[in-house]
């Protein structure tokens, strides 16, 4: 039982980091919080819904999802983020622009399912069950699980091991430093925006295709647990939301089990609160992301 | 949702509401905090305005001061952690606080109904009432402005070290706007609820907070005006707008992405700084030629 709801837990948790790792790539690269990030994991599941109608392979839905919601996240940071680049107070006005771009998203996808709960057709996606002793794991988890340690692999090389990947973190570091050095900085923007749209759209048709249910308002609640994840992993932590957001699934599915259901979500955002005041860098949040959160 | 509302209630009503709601969300702005807790205790005054007097048979207006009360009460509470946070930080903890007070309605049923909401308040507030609290709370907002704790607040918000250099608690005085904010929410949550015959968690989650910074970004953060004008715009928009119908959403978003990058301060406030701006400009003329009329050049 136990270990049935941790294997449950993980695989709940893998689809977490994987949403949570984009919007905390974006806010350790530019230090904005890009709650259009909702609206790009439901543009993702809908992008795969809607390849999947039209008879294209589940594998070749997936691709086009990551790719398509790459591209709705570069034209996001486009719309919403290019333009108050330099404006004063980039922490007010990205969160007020990206709510606004969150709600054309919304919008759009409204209209695109006429506000109906959208379902991938029958057997779109193989069920099937395999057992491992006390352990029950259907074959959708077990794709997601593999699907997730491949992206979140491929995500770390690049991002510590390439040429792309440190330019990117010289910009977090310093952009006006990292452009003095050769950097584009509009390529890296680019980058970090379409890699962040491109894992939300992937966690966004897994999560399409786990509960068969795709409709314009699926992105909030993942939002408000990424928030979770990333500040318990530390905000712009890579390493800390993979393991905040595996933590956080499975405390999740543990909490359903042996907890009164409705009370876990209290449980989940008191436990942001205290994270919040008492180490609001969070597990893995480095030194320097404590002097924007304490008093100046 | 807010487009169900928007389409069965008077429009009138729902600006009063929404007035009261966004001068909640401006005055912890105003004070240089970057809460979004309103919604919370908007939560806790509708509920506690629907309990007390449906299930104990209290006078509206006890309650509704009670309500007002209890958000003054929880501001207070909150601000005293959150004065360790700043900026982004404090928004998300003031989300977590927002959606800890959804998930407790949802939980206890017995008293909040849950999920299916609380249903069957009387309907007690007219549109007169809402007019008498809306007026009272702008004639609060303006004398509130133009005090020490105004002065105060503007100088926090413009910075802080100056502001504690000059004197000024930055605790104490965050703690007023917590404490103001969360009274002016308790007070119109509990308004809302005794008109609306039923309220329900969700009403007031992300949405919510989400629609009373849309006021406060397009009319202004500054001035006591600048929220009312939001408030009449967002109210308006959709019968101003009958051809965009179905796509109001989309444009309330794209209006919120063009307002912030191109007007940041709102319409209102821009506006005021735009005068402020030619008048300037026209006195530093007339004292120029003045000048120059008397050294004969």
């Amino acid at each position: 039982m136990i270990a049935q709801q941790l294997v449950n837990g993980l695989v709940t948790g893998s689809v977490y980091a994987l949403f949570a790792l984009g919007f905390t790539l974006v806010f350790g690269t530019f230090k904005i919080l890009n709650l259009a990030h909702a609206g790009v994991f439901m543009s993702g599941a809908f992008i795969g819904y809607f390849a999947v109608l039209h008879g294209l392979p589940l594998w070749l839905a997936l691709v086009l999802a990551m790719v398509g919601a790459g591209l709705v996240s570069y034209l996001v940071e486009l719309a919403a983020f290019a333009t108050i680049r330099g404006s004063g107070q980039i922490e007010f006005a990205a969160l007020i622009s990206s709510i606004g771009a969150n709600l054309c998203l919304m919008s759009v996808a409204q209209r695109l399912s006429d506000t109906k709960v959208l379902r991938f057709p029958f057997e779109t996606f193989p069920v099937r069950f395999y057992e491992f002793g006390p352990v029950r794991f259907s074959f959708l988890q077990v794709i997601i699980l593999l699907l997730v340690a491949v992206l979140l692999g491929a995500m770390m090389f690049y991002l510590y091991k390439t040429s792309f990947g440190r330019q990117v973190r010289a910009v977090s570091g310093n952009e006006r430093v990292a452009s003095l050095l050769g950097v584009n900085p509009a390529l890296v923007y680019f980058q970090t925006f379409f890699i962040s749209g491109a894992l939300a759209g992937v966690a966004g048709i897994l999560i399409g295709l786990s509960f068969n249910s795709i409709h314009f308002y699926m992105g909030e609640p993942y939002l408000l647990k990424a928030f979770v994840v990333v500040v318990l992993g530390g905000l712009g932590s890579v390493h800390g939301a993979v393991v905040a957001g595996m933590l956080l699934g499975i405390f999740q599915n543990l909490a359903v089990a042996y907890l009164p259901s409705a009370l876990t979500e209290t449980i989940i955002y008191g436990l942001l609160f205290v994270v919040l005041l008492v180490k609001p860098s969070g597990l893995f949040g480095s030194e320097g992301v404590q002097v924007g959160v304490m008093r100046r | 949702m807010m487009n169900l509302i928007y389409t069965y209630q008077p429009l009138f009503d729902y600006f009063l509401l929404a007035v009261g709601f966004a001068f909640s969300q401006q005055m912890v702005l105003r004070a240089g905090v970057f809460s979004i807790g309103s919604a919370g205790f908007a939560s806790i005054g509708a509920y506690g305005v629907a309990i007390l007097v449906k299930n104990h048979g209290m006078h509206a207006l006890v309650a509704l001061l009670l309500a007002a009360l209890m958000g003054c009460i929880g501001g207070l509470l909150l601000s005293i952690p959150l004065a360790r946070l700043r900026g982004v930080f404090q928004a998300i903890a003031t989300l977590a606080f927002v959606q800890i007070i959804v998930s407790l309605c949802l939980y206890f049923d017995e008293i909040t109904g849950g999920p299916q909401g609380f249903n069957n308040i009387p309907k007690l507030v007219q549109t007169w009432h809402l007019v008498l609290a809306a007026v009272v709370t702008i004639y609060f907002m303006i004398r509130i402005s133009r005090s020490a704790i105004g002065r105060a607040f503007d100088a926090l918000r413009q910075d802080e070290t100056v502001g504690a250099t000059l004197g000024i608690s930055i605790r104490k005085y965050h703690m007023i706007a917590f404490m103001l904010s969360g009274a002016l929410a308790g007070f119109f949550g509990g308004m809302q609820s005794l008109y609306t015959y039923s309220i329900e968690p969700e009403m007031f989650g992300f949405p919510f907070l989400v629609a009373g910074l849309t006021y406060i970004i397009l009319g202004g953060r500054g001035t006591v005006t600048g929220p009312i004008i939001g408030a009449a715009i967002m109210s308006l928009l959709p019968e101003l707008a009958r051809p965009l119908a179905d796509n109001r959403q989309f444009f309330q978003g794209a209006l919120m992405m063009v307002m912030i990058a191109f007007m940041p301060h709102g319409v209102f406030d821009g506006l005021v700084l735009y005068l402020r701006k030619r008048r300037a400009a026209a006195r530093d003329k007339i004292f120029k030629e003045g000048t120059n009329a008397v050294t004969g050049a």
